[in-house]
């Protein structure tokens, strides 16, 4: 069985343990629906978290959108309006967008023969209206709602209300005063992604190398998209006050969209000021460069996540499952994962940075037991078969609940 | 000889929508919540321990002390739900413990609370125990969930200060080997040591038999 590789990593009774929720929930249709098969971390975890429910028996399935380029813009909007007020609002245009192509994929998307229906995001989540009597529907919201621009959200509501319960990353990312029940499951990463499997050391020495790497010199590393929420500047300042100590070299691997045209001018920026200094390296990835950036991760001494707001931050959770102590910054996911001083460091500035990642340099074995704890937190709390775990929970709670008093 | 049926508890978290920006506001929630609210802040916590912050003991400590109140953070810190058999008993010692601090209730506190409550699902994993030797192959085959369940919560469940597998030690006349599992010491070991130390304690008795 699929589950079962995963005892590799978990241990085989906590693989019983999950067989043993499941078993109730055998036979049970599940969907889920998102906008894309390919890329962003939904896809991801959908991608395992199917073929390991229907390993349990479960008749999972995944289905994705229809929309076009017009409708993404809206949905694009309505996501960053739901994270935060803007100078943008949503206008009766893009909500007949929205609505038009909602309608289109109700006729695309069969709902009907499922007992639980999963929606990703606010992308399907119109698909609601489809709703029949004895299905239970569970709104997965993976950004933070918590001050939304209210207009778009007094619109989002009308669907909302309609569904089950929400899950969201964290408490503090959930909307006050939503009626319906609210559950908090982390995201989780896969052992078994090219992103985090095992790779031959002369893999990872090659790929340092292909880029100009010095493997044999300490290594800070931040992975992330070129987006100023990420701080990229304040990682070059932060790494510009550890040079003085330490001799080491900085990689800010990501990338951007090609019709990310505010990505493109931070990449850009950053390729000038990373210019002007010593032993920096700016590394643009294609988004399936996932064994580069699983060979930069091992090979990093340390590794930065400076964001300034953050989702969830897998990408943390990656470089602690490789025994990595991670210098995050104090936001989101972030703080819900570093346990400061112990599998890392939660920073507020540029300074707290430099200072972080200059002790984790100078005290490197300090560094190594982190690294060691990180791997533990990973194992014990962010690996998808707790997440998996949680959603059958979730799943059995939901088809008992009309008998539950609560 | 009486069997033991090894089971376990799952959960996942379920936010109240209860959000205390006050010791006063947190105390009026707390005299209410769901004891499964008490629960989640608590007892899982015992279940990561080893993978949390070290400073304090739970939740509502860290609360508090991220907030200032160093003084409280350590009062609650020091509530060891191990001792305890009922959450009731647990939620009335956190009252107390807030009404005699003699600090202002009313002060806005700069990080709020979010009450969790923890949905929990207990399952029976279909693995029994007859005498010593299918004890130690069922503990071998347990997870974290199930140790957990029957050393800390059957404590709730029964209302008796003792795990599960003393209980059934005694039950079967080796009182020695239930003295020796109660002393295994959950804040000192992760899940994953203790499981080991388990097996061992059992496995020795086992072959000196």
């Amino acid at each position: 069985m699929l589950i079962e590789q995963y005892a590799t990593y978990i241990g085989e009774g906590n693989i019983e343990e999950i067989k043993a929720v499941a078993e109730p929930l055998k036979g049970l249709k599940v969907l889920h629906v998102n906008s894309t098969k390919l890329g962003g971390g939904v896809s991801e975890i959908l991608y395992r978290l199917i073929p390991l429910m229907r390993d349990l028996g479960i008749d999972a399935e995944w289905q994705v959108i229809k929309g076009d380029e017009e409708f993404f813009k809206v949905t694009k909007k309505i996501h960053n309006l739901l994270h935060m007020p803007g100078h943008d609002r949503l206008t009766s245009e893009d909500i007949i967008t929205y609505m038009r192509t909602t309608h289109t994929n109700l006729s695309y998307i069969d709902t009907s023969p499922y007992d639980i229906v999963f929606i990703h995001d606010p992308q399907p989540m119109g698909l609601i209206v489809n709703k029949r009597q004895g299905q239970k529907w569970i709104w997965r919201c993976h950004i933070d709602i918590s001050t939304p621009d209210e207009e778009t959200w007094k619109f989002i509501e009308m669907f909302v209300n309609a569904y089950d319960a929400i899950v969201f990353h964290i408490a503090e990312f959930a909307k006050e005063g939503v009626k319906i029940p609210k559950f908090i499951i982390a995201p989780s990463i896969d052992p078994f992604h090219d992103k985090n499997v095992e790779l031959d050391r002369n893999f990872i020495t090659s790929t340092l190398e292909k880029f100009g790497i010095d493997p044999k010199r300490p290594l800070v590393l931040q992975v992330s998209r070129f987006d100023r929420l990420k701080d990229p500047f304040g990682v070059l300042q932060a790494f510009k006050m550890v040079k003085r100590a330490c001799d080491c070299q900085l990689v800010l691997a990501g990338g951007y969209a090609s019709d990310d045209p505010e990505g493109e001018e931070v990449y850009n920026e950053v390729m000038e000021e990373a210019s002007k200094m010593k032993d920096v390296f700016v590394l643009n990835l294609p988004p399936d460069s996932h064994y580069e950036i699983n060979a930069l991760q091992r090979a990093a001494t340390v590794v930065v996540q400076k964001s300034i707001r953050e989702g969830f931050g897998l990408v943390v959770t990656e470089a602690m499952w490789k025994e990595k102590p991670v210098v995050g910054g104090n936001v989101g996911g972030i703080r819900r994962q570093i346990v400061n001083g112990f599998t890392g460091y939660l920073v507020n500035s540029i300074e707290g940075t430099a200072y972080r990642i200059r002790q984790l340099l100078i005290n490197s074995e300090m560094a190594k037991v982190m690294g060691r704890n990180a791997k533990e937190r990973v194992r014990h709390t962010f690996l998808i078969t707790r997440q998996l775990k949680d959603y059958l929970v979730l799943i059995n709670y939901l088809i008992n609940s009309d008998h539950i008093q609560r | 000889m009486g069997e033991f049926r090894f089971k376990s508890e799952v959960w996942t978290s379920e936010y109240t929508g209860i959000k205390a920006n006050t010791i006063h506001a947190f105390l009026k929630a707390l005299r209410h919540v769901h004891e499964d609210v008490i629960y989640y802040h608590l007892y899982r916590n015992i279940f990561e321990f080893h993978y949390l912050p070290l400073d304090y003991a739970n939740s509502f400590a860290y609360w508090m002390a991220e907030n200032g109140y160093y003084v409280l953070a350590e009062k609650l810190s020091v509530i060891d739900p191990l001792q305890y058999t009922s959450l009731e008993d647990i939620r009335h010692d956190i009252i107390r413990i807030l009404e005699d601090s003699g600090e202002d209730l009313d002060v806005l506190c700069s990080k709020p609370f979010y009450f969790i409550r923890a949905v929990r699902m207990a399952v029976d994993l279909n693995i029994v125990a007859k005498d010593l030797e299918s004890f130690v192959n069922g503990l071998k085959k347990i997870g974290w969930h199930s140790l957990f369940y029957h050393l800390v919560t059957a404590r709730l469940k029964l209302g008796k200060p003792i795990n599960d597998f003393s209980r059934w030690f005694e039950s079967i006349g080796e009182a020695e080997l239930a003295r020796e599992i109660e002393k295994v010491n959950l804040w000192a070991h992760t899940l994953r040591e203790v499981k080991g130390q388990l097996i061992s304690i059992v496995e020795r008795k086992l072959y000196a038999h």
